[in-house]
């Protein structure tokens, strides 16, 4: 497996991957937002969980801000707080951006519950003081974004059961568009909120990744990763058919015997 | 290559020796991961928590009301002696209390009746087109409700029906675990990428 991996890695052959309709409609709705849309991301994930939810991440940051939306960031868990500000300001150095009047990251909150339904409120009252200890009502671009009445979307970025209280308090309660970026583990735990429409979209995986890359033109970590995916998964198909066939022509020898 | 990449990167091969066998460059790697996410972790709840919701309120603008959380807050600590371990049981309560005021009317909207609602579709679209998806859908609820319906035997129309939720509840499974099977090769995939791009260079 370590040497499919990384062989077919080295390799690096281009793969074409076509969109799902959940990632295309992500796209779809940040590619129409109007200049100086709000978007919320929210850093939801734990470090482990980087190689997976880092292209994701990139890919929708950049289209963020190729779009010219105005782009809030923060963390409802704590190991997402120091990837969050370094992937925003990554993102964001790409299209020569400038903090505080273009973005801005606000930093950790503890008590999710209680932030998620602070911010229905008062963001600047979740939130007094920036990731960078600045007073958040004296940064220019959160000036005119005082609660969900002032922000177009939600997404979160998570490995785990975030998004759920993000669609419970924000959405239920606050009628939040709500938009998630997930490892691939936890697609199949969202598929009923998608299927409902409390989930807007969701980006899930490498290969959402990949796919939104595709979309948005400019091959990243999500594409770099398809083909070394795609061979692993080849392997291991190939290894429960061998497993199986070992399995029955033993059973039928056992059989005879 | 900076600092943290160097570290980054012996730190991932350390814990790619337990491939070989369990060894202490392994469990040095590990002890270090373990202390550095609680440290890390207990850092930001001390400055996020403590500092920015207790004691700056509290001793910086004087809000005197703060007090109460900071009461709660050590009755906690109550628990620690037997004689008053009781009065644990306040901010406990408070806690409870308030929690499920909260939590009860939001999960029972988005997770229960959101959910049942979203279930009830028409087998006829628009213009008379049969729905197949939607009676996938009613199949696929009404077999697996009566799968965990054990108030009648399962037998007869309902051991059928009880049968055939079993089959959607093993497409779930094996849905489920194949997503978590290609997370786990993302994840190997990332370190590789990091390994060979940041690490060794080999690839640009």
């Amino acid at each position: 497996m370590f040497l499919i991996v990384v062989v077919s890695y080295i390799l690096s052959i281009p793969f074409d991957t076509q969109p799902s309709p959940e990632v295309q409609k992500a796209f779809d709705y940040i590619e129409n937002l109007p200049e100086s849309s709000v978007i919320l991301f929210s850093f939801d994930h734990e470090a482990s969980s980087l190689p997976e939810i880092k292209p994701i991440t990139l890919a929708l940051l950049r289209h963020a801000f190729r779009s010219k939306a105005k782009v809030v960031g923060l963390s409802l868990f704590a190991e997402g707080t120091a990837i969050g500000y370094r992937m925003m300001t990554k993102a964001a150095d790409e299209f020569g951006l400038k903090y505080g009047r273009d973005y801005v990251f606000l930093g950790f909150k503890p008590q999710h519950i209680s932030a998620i339904l602070g911010i229905g409120e008062s963001i600047t009252r979740v939130f007094p003081e920036d990731y960078l200890g600045n007073k958040t009502d004296t940064i220019p671009i959160m000036r005119g974004i005082n609660n969900y009445d002032d922000i177009d979307m939600v997404i979160t970025i998570a490995d785990g059961d975030r998004p759920a209280q993000w669609i419970e308090y924000g959405g239920a309660r606050y009628n939040q568009q709500i938009m998630a970026g997930l490892t691939a583990a936890m697609i199949t735990s969202y598929d009923p909120y998608l299927a409902s429409g409390q989930l807007y979209a969701v980006v899930g995986g490498l290969k959402g990744a990949a796919e939104y890359e595709n979309l948005y033109g400019k091959r990243g970590g999500g594409n770099r990763g398809m083909l070394a995916q795609t061979s692993a998964h080849f392997y291991v198909i190939a290894l429960i058919i061998i497993g199986n066939i070992i399995y029955f022509r033993g059973r039928k020898q056992q059989g005879r015997g | 290559m900076d600092f943290g990449t160097l570290i980054a990167g012996i730190l991932t091969l350390a814990i790619y020796t337990f491939l070989y066998k369990d060894n202490p460059i392994y469990r040095i790697a590990e002890s270090w991961l373990i202390g550095l996410s609680i440290g890390y972790t207990l850092v930001i709840f001390w400055q996020t928590t403590l500092v920015d919701n207790l004691f700056n309120p509290l001793f910086g603008d004087g809000k005197l009301v703060m007090i109460l959380p900071l009461i709660l807050g050590l009755l906690m600590f109550s628990r620690f002696s037997k004689k008053i371990s009781w009065m644990s049981r306040i901010p406990i309560a408070f806690m409870i209390g308030a929690g499920a005021g909260v939590a009860i009317p939001a999960m029972l909207y988005a997770r229960t009746l959101k959910q049942v609602s979203a279930s009830v579709v028409p087998l006829l679209g628009e213009k008379g087109a049969f729905n197949f998806e939607a009676l996938v859908v009613v199949v696929g609820l009404l077999s697996t409700l009566a799968y965990f319906y054990f108030s009648r035997e399962h037998k007869g129309i309902m051991g059928k029906a009880a049968r055939l939720g079993t089959y959607f509840l093993m497409i779930f499974f094996g849905t489920t675990f194949g997503y978590t099977v290609m997370s786990r090769m993302s994840t190997f995939i990332g370190r590789i990428d990091f390994l060979l791009t940041d690490f060794l260079h080999v690839i640009k």
